[in-house]
């Protein structure tokens, strides 16, 4: 074990290196557990709650967010597990039952973070090759992954302050320039080469084991102070790649360098991405149907409009983009009929919840809840045209809903009911 | 200084304590949300995630590093580390395009999922990449040959 660490010993693994991308790491979890859970809640809110509807592009900005701190995750836990891997060498591998319990934790922290941001990043491609529900398993593992992270700060925490300032990276560059003494990573592994001495004697491990710590011994060392900067610059660059050349699937500033997001602004029927198609919704008929009516319902009144009812009665325009779960986003230009003004023709209750009923035969999103906030603002409508045209089958024809601030799975398409909630 | 230790017990309590409770809840709702023959599949996952990183990408990544430093030995410190940086760049890169190319191949359900040529982005990537380096590699090899030149009374 000894003997594992000091191979594995280079100048970046460090406590300060450690607490430097941890820091960073951590950062980006809670990031994307705040804006995680902010969608959870918006699919699936308690009763009490109410969501800010301004600013209209609030959901955009919070999953996007939550994708692009996601993916920024990529390097820095792989830089973050780099660094601690000879940890794993520890030696008593176990002191204690608390350090039992420890260990325990951290291999429980490393393995669900791994599959929390594979399976994230996986979800944006829409490929699924995983044997467990994402929704339910992502959200239950962002609670378990920001339990942990703050149990691991605790457990840390006297390290982690130690570590916190450059102070001590300062005096070790120093002393590494001034070519006084050994790095504290040397110093480490020399401490753990004698112990190994004393464990099993000067004798090296024979055989197979022995000839390849020799030759892991004779390969010339890595130079301290510039593999150090090398490798925070590295994982920065990575950093700012993966994000920079991602990011512009929602951040319209960056759409040129878009050339690794699984959107690409203006890809898709009449410039809007789509997400669940016609024909895999099983509407195609029935959303082309001549009787297709809009129905709307409120205590016991009930009324039916036909697309050119719709059309005929007073129309607004918005802008509002539509903005994925999967983290991208598009914003368009939309007309059609305020929402509220269909609301008042059945006299709802201003303080009613309303729920969105669509032609799909089935699907989680057939059936959803739109609270009073948005059922008032000015800016929910009854689309019935896109970018200028009648709205494309595939965007919901005859109508779909558009709020500013939910998540596109939320902008019912293909709308076939629409009823107050009684209490 | 006992007060700083006392505030250091206290902080780490209160961390373990909130930490241990986030924990247990996520636990629960994992238990509660998910139908119990879909835990093992989740369990699987984490584990093989576990394994994965540690019995096979840290090994590889491991012997690559000792390969590169045996080959570029007589290469200066700097360069060896540029080098090793543009390798660590361009596998990251590979590692969030590959999914995307083979979700490519399996036919997503319409044309606006995954439209870009990913295979080709990606060796544009790796070809900018490796220019960037060589030009950087360059510049430092002309500069410590100059700095090598100069007489001078440093060492190394
Ligand atoms: C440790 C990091 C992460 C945490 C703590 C986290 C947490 C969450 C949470 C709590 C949700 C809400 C789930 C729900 O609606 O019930 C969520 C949704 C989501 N996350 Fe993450 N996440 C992380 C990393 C990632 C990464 C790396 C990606 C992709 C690159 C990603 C992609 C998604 C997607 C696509 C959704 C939407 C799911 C849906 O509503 O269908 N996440 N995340």
């Amino acid at each position: 074990m000894y003997e594992a660490q000091r191979a594995l010993a280079t100048p970046s693994r460090n406590p300060r290196m450690a607490v430097v991308i941890g820091r960073l790491l951590g950062v980006a979890f809670i990031v994307c557990f705040g804006t995680g859970v902010y969608s959870h809640f918006l699919q699936e809110p308690l009763p009490w709650m109410r969501f800010p509807t301004r600013p209209a592009l609030l959901y955009q900005f919070s999953q996007g967010t939550h994708i692009v701190a996601g993916i920024a995750c990529f390097p820095l836990l792989l830089a973050k597990l780099y660094i601690v891997f000879p940890e794993l060498f520890a030696s008593p591998p176990v002191k204690s039952f608390l350090h039992l319990l420890e260990r325990a934790s951290i291999a429980l922290f490393v393995g669900a973070s791994l599959v929390q941001i594979t399976i994230g990043l996986l979800n944006t491609y829409q490929w699924y090759p995983w044997p467990f529900p994402f929704r339910e398993v992502h959200y239950a593992l962002g609670w378990v992954l920001v339990g942990l992270l703050v149990l691991h700060i605790g457990i840390k925490l006297p390290i982690i302050t130690r570590f916190w300032s450059a102070r001590h990276e300062a005096e070790r560059e120093a002393t590494d320039a001034a070519g006084a003494t050994e790095a504290p990573g040397a110093a480490d592994a020399e401490a753990a080469r004698l112990e190994a001495v004393r464990l099993w004697g000067s004798r090296r491990p024979s055989g197979v084991t022995g000839r390849l710590l020799a030759w892991i011994d004779a390969t010339p060392a890595a130079p301290t102070s510039v593999s150090r900067r090398g490798f925070l610059t590295a994982v920065g660059i990575a950093g700012a790649a993966v994000v920079g050349l991602t990011a512009g699937q929602t951040f319209a500033p960056l759409d040129a360098l878009n050339v690794f997001g699984p959107r690409k602004k203006g890809v898709g029927q009449q410039g809007v991405p789509v997400n669940r198609t016609a024909q895999r919704a099983g509407v195609t008929a029935s959303a082309t149907a001549a009787g297709w009516a809009l129905t709307l319902a409120a205590g016991g009144v009930e009324r039916s409009f036909s697309r050119a009812e719709l059309e005929a009665m007073p129309q607004t325009e918005v802008e509002l983009p539509i903005a994925c779960v999967e983290g991208w986003s598009q914003l368009a230009v939309w007309r059609g009929v305020r929402l509220r003004d269909l609301a008042d023709l059945v006299d709802a209750d201003p303080d009613a919840s309303f729920r969105l009923t669509s032609l799909e035969q089935r699907g989680s999103f057939r059936r959803t809840q739109m609270g009073p906030e948005y059922v008032r603002d000015p800016l929910t409508l009854v689309a019935l045209e896109l970018n200028g045209e009648t709205l494309d089958l595939q965007h919901g024809y005859p109508a779909r809903m558009i709020a500013p601030g939910r998540p596109g799975v939320l902008q019912t398409k293909w709308l076939s009911r629409i009823e107050a909630i009684t209490a | 200084m006992s007060t700083e230790i006392k505030r250091m017990r206290v902080a780490r309590t209160v961390l373990i304590l909130i930490g241990t409770a986030g924990l247990v809840f996520g636990l629960y709702v994992l238990f509660d949300t998910v139908r119990i023959t879909r835990l093992p599949g989740v369990a699987l996952w984490i584990g093989a995630a576990i394994v994965l990183h540690d019995a096979v990408l840290a090994p590889v990544v491991f012997f690559l590093g000792l390969l590169l430093r045996r080959a570029g030995h007589r290469a200066t410190g700097t360069i060896l580390v540029l080098v090793q940086g543009a390798i660590v760049v361009g596998s990251i890169m590979t590692l969030i395009v590959v999914p995307a190319i083979v979700a490519q191949g399996l036919s997503p359900n319409n044309p606006s999922i995954l439209p870009l040529d990913y295979g080709r982005n990606l060796a544009l990537f790796w070809a900018a990449l490796a220019l960037v380096t060589t030009v950087w590699a360059g510049l430092l090899y002309a500069r410590s040959r100059r700095a090598n030149q100069r007489p001078s009374s440093r060492q190394s």
